[in-house]
């Protein structure tokens, strides 16, 4: 079993590079400072049924806040130092360096960057932390649900004209390591050879986006319980020993080849806006599941309000890692291969999101640099089947945020 | 009262014809080697889609400070953007490292002043404001 270090020392390190940078470069001339907050609350309909964008409570709690602040200092006249610094409610304000980068203008058209960037993911990825500059509270997360948002690398981002159009690519090289939840236990992980293009082509009102990447990605998935006695680890193992070696490998996330596409197209005349995007992760080998996600936005603004309706959609196909054990053998102590086959299908199964969501919200300007959201969810998948009993799929969701830029 | 209603009412009236009657200058170094620009070249250079005069020489836009009439008329005007879609587009540049906002140099007599010190300079102002020392390229009715 490859064992990840962990990145809490990754971290430290990036925040500590941060402050320095911060204050050497408060000493220095041309420093800028600008910050965005965001303070948000909700609750849910029905206390009972699954949870939704983090809250499952049915009294109104405002846990969802997060403060940032970023600090750019000129170098010389071309290189830039920048760090994002972010603190967190649910991360117990945590100061996190979500960015810190140097950043080098080689002419109007080309910049290169080298630092922790924001991976380009999706097309509202560089700015999902600043509400503000976005219609939604959050965008919706059946599109915007990996964990993974950062990478540490070097990245080259040009711009310029082509024909009528406006036209910008981005290429990145890094890895990235961090802690995530796996079927409710925490795993570390990490993306190795992580490399990606974006590309954007627009003009006046609208926006096309395109993008791919890829890496070999790394969750130890070891621990994950699958039940009283069992982990995902020691049911690897009891494959192994029965000889269905490939089918270990499969139901671990050890450097698998995996791949994420998505295509996007943003809006804005003034009056109407929209924001369409669609995206696929494919997970190579690995057990976790094939996502197709998308969501449609549509939304009018009159005066200093904007209303917007949103629907989203997951839809995953199930991986097999079961392919190649035999139906109906018998096992050497217990019981048939029939055992395996149906804890890798289910086991497979549980990586699985369907789900369909329509959002209904406003946006209040209530001044320059200050907006209101209010956003209404009704969520509608598949009901939980647990052995204590079923968890409605069914859920509502009401939310408030007020989030500014400074 | 009634009175008060009509006095209040012509100053309103008055105060929305003086402001519809105010035309917006887009001033230039009076060096500059070109005599006009197009609404979409001044809108690119103050969305930060181009960095450079259509003929070429680096574009230095300068903005009035946020609370301006002539700034709102001219965001609204040339950038298609009223003042809080002005703020939400460049905070979606700012903290993502993409672009800088033109720097806010003050009202109108700031303004003209830094255009006329820097012929990379480009600003707009009230149309009355403008004197030698700068050069008008776009007017805004």
């Amino acid at each position: 079993m490859k064992k990840i270090s962990s990145n809490r020392k990754k971290n430290h390190l990036a925040l500590a590079i941060a402050l320095l940078l911060t204050a050497s470069l408060a000493t220095a001339a041309d420093v800028n400072f600008s910050g965005f907050l965001s303070v948000g609350g909700g609750m849910v309909d029905d206390e009972d049924a699954v949870g939704y964008g983090g809250y499952d409570e049915d009294d109104l709690t405002f846990d969802r806040n997060l403060l940032g602040l970023q600090v750019t200092g000129q170098v010389n006249e071309k290189v830039t130092a920048t760090a994002q610094l972010i603190a967190r409610s649910n991360n117990d304000y945590q100061v996190d360096a979500e960015w810190a980068y140097l950043s080098w203008q080689a002419n109007d058209s080309i910049k290169v960057r080298a630092g922790r960037l924001r991976t380009p993911f999706y097309m509202y990825s560089d700015f999902l932390d600043v509400g503000y500059s976005y219609t939604w509270i959050t965008p919706p997360q059946e599109v915007y649900y990996l964990p993974f948002n950062n990478v540490d690398g070097v990245d080259i981002y040009l711009t310029g004209t082509v024909g009528i159009f406006d036209t910008s690519l981005q290429a990145y090289f890094g890895s990235f390591t961090d802690e995530l939840t796996f079927s409710g236990a925490i795993a570390d992980a990490e993306t190795r050879n992580q490399m990606g293009l974006s590309g954007t082509i627009g003009k006046d009102w609208w926006t096309l986006r395109a993008a791919y990447h890829q890496a070999d990605l790394t969750v130890d998935v070891t621990g994950s319980p699958l039940s009283a006695t069992t982990t995902i680890g020691s049911f690897a193992n009891t494959l192994r020993a029965l000889g269905f070696g490939n089918n270990a490998d499969r139901l671990l996330v050890e450097e698998d080849d995996v791949t994420f596409t998505e295509v996007g197209l943003n809006i804005d005349t003034g009056r109407f806006v929209a924001a369409a995007e669609h995206v696929e992760f494919d997970p190579g080998d690995a057990l976790l599941s094939k996502n197709i996600r998308e969501y449609v936005m549509a939304g009018v603004r009159a005066g200093d309000w904007l209303f917007h309706v949103t629907a989203s959609k997951a839809k995953d196909e199930v991986s097999h890692p079961e392919t190649g054990i035999p139906v109906g053998q018998a096992l050497p102590v217990v019981g048939s291969t029939n055992v395996l086959i149906g804890t890798l299908q289910a086991i497979a199964q549980s990586q699985v999101v369907e789900r369909d969501v329509l959002t209904f919200g406003t946006r209040w300007d209530v001044t320059t640099g200050t907006a209101i959201k209010f956003q209404f969810d009704d969520v509608d998948s598949p009901d939980v089947v647990l052995p204590t009993g079923t968890i409605s799929g069914q859920q509502k969701v009401f939310s408030v945020a007020v989030q500014t830029v400074f | 009262m009634k009175n008060v209603i009509k006095s209040l009412a012509a100053v309103v009236a008055l105060s929305v014809s003086g402001f519809a009657m105010a035309e917006v200058a887009v001033i230039v170094h009076p060096s500059a080697g070109f005599n006009s620009l197009t609404e979409d070249d001044i809108s690119r250079i103050f969305l930060g889609k181009s960095k450079s005069f259509p003929g070429g020489g680096q574009a230095v836009p300068v903005n009035q400070n946020e609370g301006s009439a002539t700034r709102d008329k001219f965001n609204e005007a040339v950038c298609k953007k009223n003042a809080s879609q002005y703020k939400a587009y460049w905070s979606q540049l700012v903290f993502t490292g993409k672009g800088t906002p033109p720097k806010d140099a003050g009202d109108d007599a700031a303004v003209k002043a830094q255009v006329a010190a820097n012929p990379n300079a480009i600003g707009y102002v009230d149309a009355s404001a403008v004197d030698a020392s700068v050069k008008v390229v776009f007017k805004l009715p």
